[in-house]
């Protein structure tokens, strides 16, 4: 290879790194039988994370755009077609040497694949289709696939990269369908669903038709699909951002939705803001997404009493929730059931099914939470145990909010000005 | 008092057996002190001492102690002989649901070296490179890794599944692992001078790495907490690091003045 292939990665990755959708997902375990050809596995697991790069992100696939050449002018995009950014285009050749060269040097996964729309939507998804079927079918390629899918390419496309994708996903790109059209004038919401929802259709019909038919259907993107929003670019609030996601999980049984925040981009459209959105913002929508799909809470219940329909910023959403709702608790670990000690501040899933174990053979003590290492300062008002009780004002007191104001973790973001 | 030698690494049968005829004889764990070559300079060593005698008697433990104790003896630390023979006596004369108490400090004890060995266990499969050499007219890939705990055993695997159709070896300061795509051969004299200098694909991987960093979002700390430097010098892409960070600022910054020129 020369040092062209140095140029187009550097240029192809760069327009990669602003999806936020980067680690593999779950799709299943594979891997070359003895006595077959191939290279690669999946765990089974979520995909491994080969190194973290100084933004503290995940580095497992190698993330690249096929090409960042754009017929489209979508303004929060460093690639539309109006910006003034040097263009590249890998061959298909190339991804795939390049793909399974990092593969055997146990630097990734696998591929994750997106890019700009040349000439067609349609002749777009088809080279696309053709990097993961080579890699598929002439290496036998057993490692992690995802395909940024084009919305208006046509089914059939979208259908076979299916076939050797692990996971698919097409971008809505913004919450609302108003902020779709201000921003990305050529893409349109019903598209983009129609698409999601053909998707999920052949999801669902290829994992109901293995048990009545005899022979296995072949797999269809058995890692489910994904999808992005940017967040902060126009003045959508938290509500309806969260609703936005609640209905893509209902409708199109989406694996994960990814929220980035807005991030300055060179050469930016005017109409966008000049400031980064706050990187906790988007660390907040995704906690509340995690409560909702693993806490048993409902969008009312996480957004109710907030200002402006605005997850607070200064406190993670359950802590919020339990400032609001002080009459709940403190709650009794040693009977309370599981749904309850879910919504204890610092008590997550795990420490919950922990404190169910122990609570079998013995009562819990004070003891034993320190033992368990939790964060005692933050359980403190919420909880009692067999040797403890919050003092009696402390959950009434005007000073609580003050007491649980976190003041390490703002240095985290602290960066992001 | 008895002392026990185990002179195999990590020892997990060797344990076994000890401690197998130990409990059979009775002795209590404060009566024993185990031993590694490693302590033999140490001005308290004494010369190990025979093994209590083997007896018919048999008897069992759950599966659950097996999977911890196998676990716990990949752990670098000696005192896992001591813990765990401890958890066996006391499982036998205390409470047979011993394991279930998270917060006993046994257990507590063993639960934090097995989780340090399956982070070590998972983190070689992440953090390992392998560079290319042409070996009798073959591709093989070479890479050397340095676990906190005796852990290539437990990981091996995972490399097996994975590179089954390529020839590659793994050296680690205790121990190398060849695969030649049938068999794995283990060798405890590891020769770290196969590792070739470079690789032809190093320098890509660190143009991507370079490239896929967003200067707007430092975040050294979560970096480290995933990564922290003692994994770093067999990283190649870790040594672009302190100039990311050091020019991230001023990137940022021009990238808003460049967005900000045109209005």
């Amino acid at each position: 290879m020369q040092d062209k292939i140095k140029t187009k990665l550097e240029i192809l990755a760069d327009a990669a790194k602003y999806d936020a959708s980067c680690a593999s997902g779950t799709a299943g375990k594979r891997s070359a039988k003895k006595g077959e050809q191939g290279i690669g596995s999946l765990t089974g697991g979520t995909g491994i994370c080969h190194s973290f790069t100084p933004d503290g992100r995940c580095v497992s696939l190698l993330k690249i755009l096929m090409t960042n050449y754009c017929i489209y002018d979508c303004h929060y995009c460093i690639n539309r077609a109006s910006s003034n950014v040097r263009r590249a285009r890998f061959t298909v050749q190339e991804v795939v040497d390049l793909t399974l060269n990092f593969y055997k040097r146990n630097y990734i996964e696998g591929l994750f694949l997106s890019s700009g729309i040349i000439k067609s939507p349609d002749y777009t998804m088809e080279s696309m289709v053709r990097i993961a079927k080579s890699l598929r079918e002439d290496h036998h390629f057993k490692g992690y696939i995802h395909l940024k899918t084009i919305p208006n390419a046509s089914p059939e496309l979208q259908e076979e990269a299916g076939l050797y994708a692990d996971r698919l996903s097409i971008n809505v790109e913004m919450p609302t369908e108003k902020g779709l059209n201000t921003y990305a004038p050529e893409k349109k919401l019903n598209e983009i669903t129609g698409a999601m929802g053909k998707l999920d259709h052949k999801i669902t019909e290829h994992k109901q038709s293995k048990s009545y038919s005899g022979k296995r259907p072949p797999r269809f993107a058995p890692g489910g699909q994904s999808t992005q929003m940017i967040v902060g670019a126009d003045d959508t609030d938290d509500k309806i951002i969260l609703g936005s996601s609640v209905s893509l999980y209902d409708t199109y049984k989406l694996r994960r939705v990814y929220y980035s925040a807005f991030s300055p981009i060179p050469d930016a459209s005017i109409i966008l803001p000049l400031k980064p959105a706050p990187l906790v913002r988007e660390h907040r929508l995704y906690q509340a997404d995690w409560l909702l799909r693993f806490y048993n809470f409902n969008l009312d219940e996480i957004l109710q009493g907030t200002i402006d329909n605005m997850l607070d910023l200064d406190f993670d959403p359950k802590m919020a929730w339990a400032l609001r709702n002080r009459h709940e608790f403190p709650v009794n670990l040693n009977t309370a059931d599981k749904h309850m000690i879910l919504r204890v501040p610092g008590i997550g899933v795990q420490t919950a099914n922990k404190i169910i174990s122990i609570r079998r053979y013995r009562t819990l003590r004070w003891e034993d939470l320190a033992k368990m290492r939790l964060p005692l300062d933050k359980l403190k008002p919420f909880i009692c145990v067999l040797d403890y009780r919050p003092p009696p004002h402390l959950l009434d007191s005007n000073h609580l909010s003050q007491l649980m104001r976190p003041s390490q973790q703002l240095e985290l973001f602290g960066a992001a000005t | 008092m008895i002392n026990i030698m185990i002179d195999t690494c990590p020892g997990f049968d060797q344990w076994r057996d000890a401690a197998r005829r130990c409990i059979l004889n009775d002795i209590p764990p404060d009566q024993i002190l185990w031993k590694t070559p490693d302590q033999a300079q140490d001005s308290l060593f004494t010369a190990a001492d025979e093994l209590p005698p083997d007896t018919p008697d048999e008897f069992s433990v759950s599966k659950d102690f097996i999977d911890l104790a196998e676990t716990v003896m990949c752990h670098s630390d000696n005192a896992r002989f001591d813990i765990l023979y401890r958890l066996l006596w006391r499982i036998r004369h205390d409470n047979k649901n011993l394991l279930k108490i998270k917060t006993d400090s046994d257990v507590m004890a063993a639960t934090k070296m097995v989780k340090a060995v399956r982070r070590d266990a998972y983190k070689i499969t992440a953090f390992l490179r392998f560079r290319e050499i042409e070996l009798d007219g073959r591709e093989h890939y070479i890479a050397w890794y340095e676990p906190d705990h005796y852990i290539l055993q437990r990981a091996i695997g995972f490399f097996k599944t994975r590179f089954r159709n390529m020839n590659w070896s793994i050296l680690t300061p205790y121990l190398s692992a060849h695969w030649n795509g049938q068999s794995v051969y283990f060798d405890s004299t590891p020769d770290k001078s196969l590792l070739p200098e470079q690789d032809d694909f190093e320098d890509y991987w660190l143009t991507y790495y370079a490239s896929i960093f967003n200067p707007a979002r430092p975040k050294k700390k979560a970096m480290l907490t995933q990564m922290p430097k003692k994994y770093w010098k067999n990283m190649p892409e870790t040594r672009l690091i302190p100039d990311l960070l050091k020019t991230a600022e001023a990137r940022t910054k021009e990238m808003i003045k460049k967005s900000g020129g045109g209005v």
